[in-house]
């Protein structure tokens, strides 16, 4: 089988951690290679497993690995990566003065879902044998723009190309009639913009990709379902589709007409409250057993 | 004289420079930016773009000056 990539989303304090938990915990004891990764920068893995985990993956058990995306460690990287590349090219006495644009930079918002892309780009990299790759995300705010960041930044690198092609071919004629050839330098920003273009294009494709399912997490209360509804309609404008919507802390099997309503053509999953709360790989694995039916649509 | 010939060319692809430069860099002198990644992974090359958009700002008080000039209007 191809390998399956799993979002869970939702509003803060819905369960994205402990659905997304069971739903490793549950894959792995059906023997798929499964790695759960944090992405929230909350970090509630930690307590649910009651372990720490880092950027390198820690098997919890045979199947099971869990590591936490460390979004400063990412920025970090990426700034210094940077760094070294301007020293690199620019010339000595601007790259003297480039450092305090250079920290201006370092401050801009923006960088946090960046830094997340990034990371989940190395994860797709490196996590390459596994069966299935569960990320549980930020709440909304920061889970939207990451979503949707690969397309408004595309949307810039088109039109910066364009320009930037408009300005080559005027230098071409300049270099023409001047020099009476045609050939110039190769325009290192045009081939940079049409790189990053594709590696943007790669990332939409894997937001769309049939392999990965986007789990939007619910609670039976009209705040979290209110912000689904949005968080449904930005989706859909950014070309991702819902694969599945989880309701968690479900009493009685019941959910509300809304929710049944606004969901209606949407693959629905009901996890049971759980008295007493979710805490260790053992507890959740007994909750598994007790409700084997509920991710009867997953293998 | 083909040189005489190109200069107004290189007047416009110098503002069109500038205009790059602007999109890419404009956080520097106070513009609104792209996504700050675009800057990032751009601002390495674009040293010479960097370098018009700074001059232009210094001369932004006589863009007309800098225009007649070029054109050789006195």
């Amino acid at each position: 089988m191809s390998r399956e990539i799993h979002f869970f989303i939702g509003k803060g304090g819905v369960g994205k951690s402990t659905t997304s938990a069971l739903t490793a915990v549950h894959l792995a004891h059906k023997g798929y290679n499964t790695l759960l990764c944090s992405m929230d920068p909350a970090h509630n893995q930690r307590d649910i497993f009651d372990r720490h985990f880092y950027e390198k993956p820690k098997q919890v058990n045979r199947n099971l690995a869990v590591k936490e995306v460390d979004a400063d460690y990412w920025i970090s990287k990426y700034l210094k990566e940077t760094e070294v590349q301007i020293k690199k090219v620019y010339s000595y006495q601007s790259a003297f003065n480039i450092q305090n644009y250079f920290n201006i930079l370092k401050y801009s918002p923006g960088l946090e879902e960046y830094a997340l892309l990034l990371a989940f780009e190395n994860i797709l990299d490196t996590a390459k044998d596994r069966d299935f790759i569960i990320f549980d995300m930020a709440p909304t705010a920061l889970t939207m723009r990451f979503f949707s960041l690969p397309f408004i930044t595309l949307v810039w690198l088109k039109e910066l190309l364009k320009l930037r092609k408009n300005i080559y071919t005027k230098k071409e004629i300049i270099s023409k009639i001047k020099l009476g050839r045609k050939e110039i330098e190769q325009d290192k920003v045009k081939a940079k913009l049409e790189e990053l273009i594709n590696d943007n294009q790669h990332l939409q494709e894997y937001f769309t990709a049939r392999e990965t399912k986007i789990n939007l997490v619910v609670n039976n209360d009209r705040l979290s379902f209110s912000e689904a509804v949005r968080t449904k309609q930005k989706l859909t404008k950014i070309g991702i589709p819902i694969n599945r919507v989880v309701v968690n802390k479900v009493q009685n099997n019941e959910i509300t007409e809304s929710l049944r309503a606004e969901f209606n053509d949407y693959k629905m999953t009901l996890f049971p409250l759980a008295s007493g709360g979710l805490l260790g790989l053992e507890t959740l694995q007994l909750y598994l057993d007790k409700n084997q039916n509920v991710l009867n649509d997953l293998p | 004289m083909r040189s005489r010939a190109v200069g107004t060319i290189e007047y416009e692809v110098e503002e069109l420079d500038n205009i790059f430069g602007i999109m890419v860099l404009g956080a520097f002198i106070g513009i609104p930016s792209p996504p700050i990644q675009i800057t990032m992974e751009l601002f390495p090359l674009m040293e010479k773009e960097l370098n018009i958009m700074l001059a232009k700002v210094l001369t932004a008080h006589d863009p007309l000056g800098d225009l007649f000039s070029e054109l050789d209007i006195d």
